[in-house]
């Protein structure tokens, strides 16, 4: 099967740790193979097993929850 | 070859409440770094600020306060005339209007410097593409949005009627710049504007006439709502034709010949103008929604998800261009809320259930939930208990006995499914029931909770009481 992929706009970060932070919480979801974060351009690409994750799955991460600093819409 | 579009996070077709709180919500849960786009035509605010609620209100509270002097209902409070000049009153009312729209819209959304607004009409190009119309129809503009919401409204509806264009009518949108009252007014439409309005006009003093194609009054309303409101605007001089229809009007000199067909055949009223109130319909047409995925129901009206998901990924609705039963200011900008939540990730949803609704008439009708005949059909069973305001204290201090409180109950459990109130300030009154209906409170909760002496709202808790002892053989005081 084909691998998911999802590009993310993502709010609120300021600086590398922000990138870190968000990225490891994304890859340590069950499903999640790949993520590339632009700070620059506060955009994700994440890339997923769809057997394991439809795209709106990604959002559901604590990382994006309303507790959180970071928060994020699918793009595409 | 199409220009290259400018590129925001959300794109919001239309700018009344559902566009306004979607557009608040995002830049709040963005920290106003989400990019958004505004498009719309006409003023700011959408209906119920420049034609809706807030004018209507308005129009309502400054009629009341000619009516009520000259109709005392405490002995020795004698008729007092109220010296007053429509004219004036509609210049405050428009000045009132333009001060809410500026102060509650176009300066709110100025302090948000994530939102721009476009002027023009929004027409999908694709999914996720939107051209924007000036009003000779040029393409001025393209954008594009990661995720797009379309928040464009309702407008009055017209009625094919022989003549009715050629005599010219007032519509809830038109009626606001009128400076001279009418004397005689036919309202076509027994619903909630056609009565809001047609009691403002009474109470100025235009004999108002209301033809309504339905046997009973307000639809949605438990009937003995619908049959109390209709003998008290009797009693007051409003003339109705129920089960009626309009087949021609037609313009003489300066008066208006309207044909009215009821069962007993056709009879003819000569008025000063002529009022649609025959319902809204959806802003869609215009939209190109076809090639956007998106579906609506026969009516136009968009379909949507619990979560106000359209058929289209990426593509959300809210407002009154979304189909439903319940067409309501508060619910459009809650359904705007949704929307953006699940645009980031969370898991909302509307819930219809427990919205209050409201005729601002005099007295006021206001509900939630289900009416007993839509518990009944959904369950099989129901218990209700309808409790007149002739039997509560403080209605009677206040002369004001004609309404009712009536609350629809789950036999099951005792919970509250539903409550209707006819009564001078039930829109107040009716939040009780709101969290009633939507907390899952039962009677004893209600009974359990204090309520002041005398008071309206204590008519609720003696309606909760009804259901478990015969409250015509009740002290005041018993809990």
């Amino acid at each position: 099967m084909e691998v998911g992929k999802v590009k993310l706009r993502i709010y609120g970060m300021t600086c590398g740790d922000c990138v870190t932070k968000i990225s490891r919480s994304l890859l340590e979801k069950q499903g999640v193979m790949d993520v590339n974060i632009s700070l620059q351009e506060g955009l994700g690409e994440v890339e997923f097993d769809p057997t394991d994750l439809k795209p709106g799955d990604i959002l559901k991460n604590h990382v994006f929850s309303r507790n959180s600093h970071y928060r994020a819409t699918l793009i595409e | 070859m199409r220009k290259e579009p400018k590129r925001y996070d959300l794109v919001i077709l239309g700018r009344g409440a559902a566009a306004f709180s979607a557009a608040i919500k995002g830049s709040e849960i963005s920290n106003g770094e989400m990019s958004i786009a505004l498009i719309g035509t006409g003023p700011l605010g959408g209906t119920c600020v420049n034609v809706g609620c807030v004018p209507s209100k308005y129009l309502l509270e400054a009629s009341h306060r000619v009516f009520m002097p000259k109709h005392p209902r405490i002995d020795g409070i004698y008729e007092t005339i109220v010296n007053h000049d429509f004219s004036t009153v509609m210049k405050g009312l428009r000045s009132y209007v333009r001060d809410a729209r500026e102060s509650k819209y176009a300066e709110v959304i100025r302090n948000y410097n994530n939102v721009t607004l476009y002027d023009g009409l929004g027409k999908f190009l694709d999914r996720k593409t939107v051209g924007i119309e000036d009003d000779k129809g040029r393409n001025v503009r393209i954008v594009s949005g990661s995720n797009i919401l379309i928040a464009t409204g309702s407008r009055p509806s017209i009625p094919n009627i022989e003549g009715l264009t050629e005599a010219g009518f007032l519509t809830s949108d038109s009626l606001w710049d009128i400076d001279k009252l009418p004397s005689s007014v036919a309202i076509i439409g027994g619903g909630a504007i056609g009565l809001e309005i047609g009691q403002a006009l009474l109470h100025f003093g235009s004999r108002v006439t209301i033809v309504e194609a339905m046997d009973s009054l307000l639809p949605q309303t438990e009937s003995e709502i619908g049959s109390a409101l209709r003998t008290l605007l009797e009693k007051e001089g409003m003339k109705f034709y129920m089960r009626a229809r309009i087949s021609r009007v037609h313009k003489y000199r300066k008066k208006k010949s309207v044909e009215i067909i009821t069962h007993k055949g056709k009879e003819k009223i000569a008025v000063d103008e002529v009022l649609l109130a025959t319902g809204r319909e959806p802003n869609t047409k215009n939209l190109n929604l076809e090639v956007a995925g998106v579906k609506t129901d026969p009516r136009g009206m968009i379909l949507t998800e619990a979560s106000m998901r359209t058929t289209s990924p990426g593509v959300y609705a809210a407002g009154d261009c979304v189909s439903k039963k319940l067409f309501l200011e508060t619910l459009a900008a809650r359904e705007g809320v949704i929307a953006v939540s699940n645009m980031f990730g969370e898991t909302a949803n509307i819930d219809y259930g427990s919205s209050a609704w409201a005729v601002f008439t005099y007295p006021q009708v206001a509900g939630v939930g289900m009416t007993e005949n839509e518990f009944s059909k959904k369950n099989g069973s129901c218990l209700c208990r309808t409790f007149p305001l002739s039997n509560l204290t403080k209605a009677s201090i206040m002369g004001e006995t004609e309404g009712l409180i009536k609350i629809t109950v789950d036999p099951k459990d005792n919970r509250i499914a539903g409550m209707q109130i006819m009564a001078p300030n039930a829109t107040d009154m009716i939040t009780e029931g709101a969290y009633a209906v939507r907390n899952g409170y039962t009677i004893d909760d209600i009974i359990a909770t204090s309520h002041i002496f005398p008071s309206m709202s204590e008519g609720i808790k003696i309606a909760a009481q009804s259901f478990i002892r015969d409250i015509t053989k009740m002290s005041c005081c018993v809990e």
